[in-house]
């Protein structure tokens, strides 16, 4: 592997290759992608993209607080030619990175813990449509470029970046598959309610992203009410099943409401603070509930009948609007360990 | 023939990367840094390893120091604190 000329703006070193199938075995070889393919990032592609961004290669767009790294726009580009977006998403991207180095967020813990989270990343505003980001049908799946490969470059400066090669810094015991790629638009036309990143601050028409480090999500399904007290039920009985059987400590956790539930839910007049205050409510275990599920060795260690919320309070639950128009499918979105990592929401600039 | 040339994805490529301390010659009278991850098992493993340290290899003195979070940096002042010892062991993991 010859090291080719370093060009006058663009730092990173060159490789010459045969062809885009060299060029991915290259990759491939050296452990720089997630498994997949990757789109050979040559410095047309690049300067293409930091062209769009109006973004110098040298910018520093973002530091890693442990470790220190300072992470520029150029990596940032080349992990999202790689990853397969195109240049229209890179400030959607860089709004993600941005709010992950943010300290709440605990970006090195994330990564490096064996309890494998993954970044998920909800984008509110216009930027969705001018994307074309999917909110609806499989939102949780493939299906949209934006939606993947936009996570997918986050997983790549994850990897090529901050050094979260599994094995290595990742420690992850397991991971989950929102590991390669976990991004979805929320659904603010088909939803009541108010977007998510307004209710966190960001004025109403303004494009932002929110993320969060989340275990695998869990599908729940009801289809047989109309009583938002029951449906809200069903989410809070997932949530504490995650208490009991993963971590009973709480933090951010996030529910995907679809089409269906979210229909029922504006007929009741609930609003999202409704249903925040309810799972807030129901979302509740004591630690003798874990000598049920094979954990009695700990259930004696504090009081036993104590109460624990999964929420601080009812803001700790983000409600994301979001999925097919039909089905009663909604998902629960565990946080990675507590308050260790809390949701950050950044405007995209 | 054309070719493609394709740019270094990594951040270490440009050297950015932490590199360890070189190792000590002899760990006798030396003052060793203990630094806990805060992890269940971390302090009982470090019992072990001072007796093991002072009495097979002369270790002299050890600063042990315990971090608040197992998942954030040790704080400014615990480091200043180990930054007096000649070598530091750093508990990752469980």
């Amino acid at each position: 592997m010859a090291k080719g000329e370093t060009m006058p703006t663009l730092r990173s070193p060159l490789y010459e290759v045969a062809d885009a199938f060299e060029a991915n075995e290259l990759f491939q070889r050296n452990g720089w992608t997630d498994g997949l393919p990757i789109v050979p990032p040559t410095e047309t592609g690049v300067r293409r993209f930091l062209d769009a961004a109006g973004l110098p290669a040298g910018a520093v767009v973002g530091v890693e607080p442990v470790r220190r790294r300072r992470i520029t726009a150029e990596k940032v580009a080349i992990a999202a030619v790689m990853a397969g977006c195109l240049p229209a998403y890179l400030p959607v991207v860089l709004a993600i990175l941005k709010a992950m180095c943010e300290p709440e967020f605990g970006l090195h813990g994330v990564t490096a813990s064996t309890g494998g989270s993954a970044p998920f990343a909800v984008v509110n505003g216009p930027v969705r449509h001018a994307l074309g980001m999917n909110a609806t049908h499989n939102v949780l799946a493939n299906g949209s470029r934006p939606n993947a490969t936009i996570g997918r470059a986050l997983r790549l400066l994850i990897v090529n970046v901050l050094g979260g090669i599994p094995g290595q810094l990742d420690r992850s015991t397991l991971g989950h598959p929102g590991k390669f790629t976990f991004c979805l638009a929320e659904d603010e036309e088909g939803s009541p309610w108010r977007p998510l990143a307004t209710e966190r601050g960001v004025p109403a028409g303004a494009s932002a992203v929110t993320v969060l480090a989340v275990g695998s999500p869990h599908q729940i399904m009801n289809e047989w009410t109309h009583d938002p007290k029951e449906l809200a039920e069903t989410y809070a009985a997932a949530i504490r099943a995650n208490m009991l059987t993963y971590s009973i400590w709480a933090g951010n956790y996030a529910i995907v409401v679809p089409g269906q539930h979210r229909q029922i839910f504006a007929a009741a007049g609930w609003s999202k603070r409704d249903l925040r205050d309810c799972v807030h409510e129901r979302a509740r275990v004591s630690r003798r509930e874990w000598r049920a599920v094979g954990k009695s060795a700990v259930a004696p260690r504090k009081d036993e009948d104590a109460t624990y919320t999964a929420l601080r309070s009812p803001d700790d639950l983000l409600v994301i609007a979001a999925g097919g128009p039909a089905g009663g499918f909604g998902a629960i979105l565990p946080p990675w360990y507590g308050t260790k990592s809390l949701a950050v929401t950044k405007g995209i600039e | 023939m054309m070719t493609l040339k394709v740019l270094d994805p990594r951040l270490s490529a440009e050297g950015e990367a932490a590199r360890l301390a070189a190792p000590l010659a002899s760990l006798d009278g030396a003052r060793v840094g203990l630094l806990d991850n805060a992890k269940i098992g971390t302090a009982r493993f470090y019992d072990h390893l001072e007796a093991i340290l002072r009495t097979r290899f002369g270790v002299r003195e050890v600063i042990r120091r315990r971090k608040p979070d197992s998942s954030r940096p040790a704080p400014t002042d615990m480091m200043g604190e180990l930054s007096a010892a000649d070598a530091i062991v750093s508990g990752i993991g469980d």
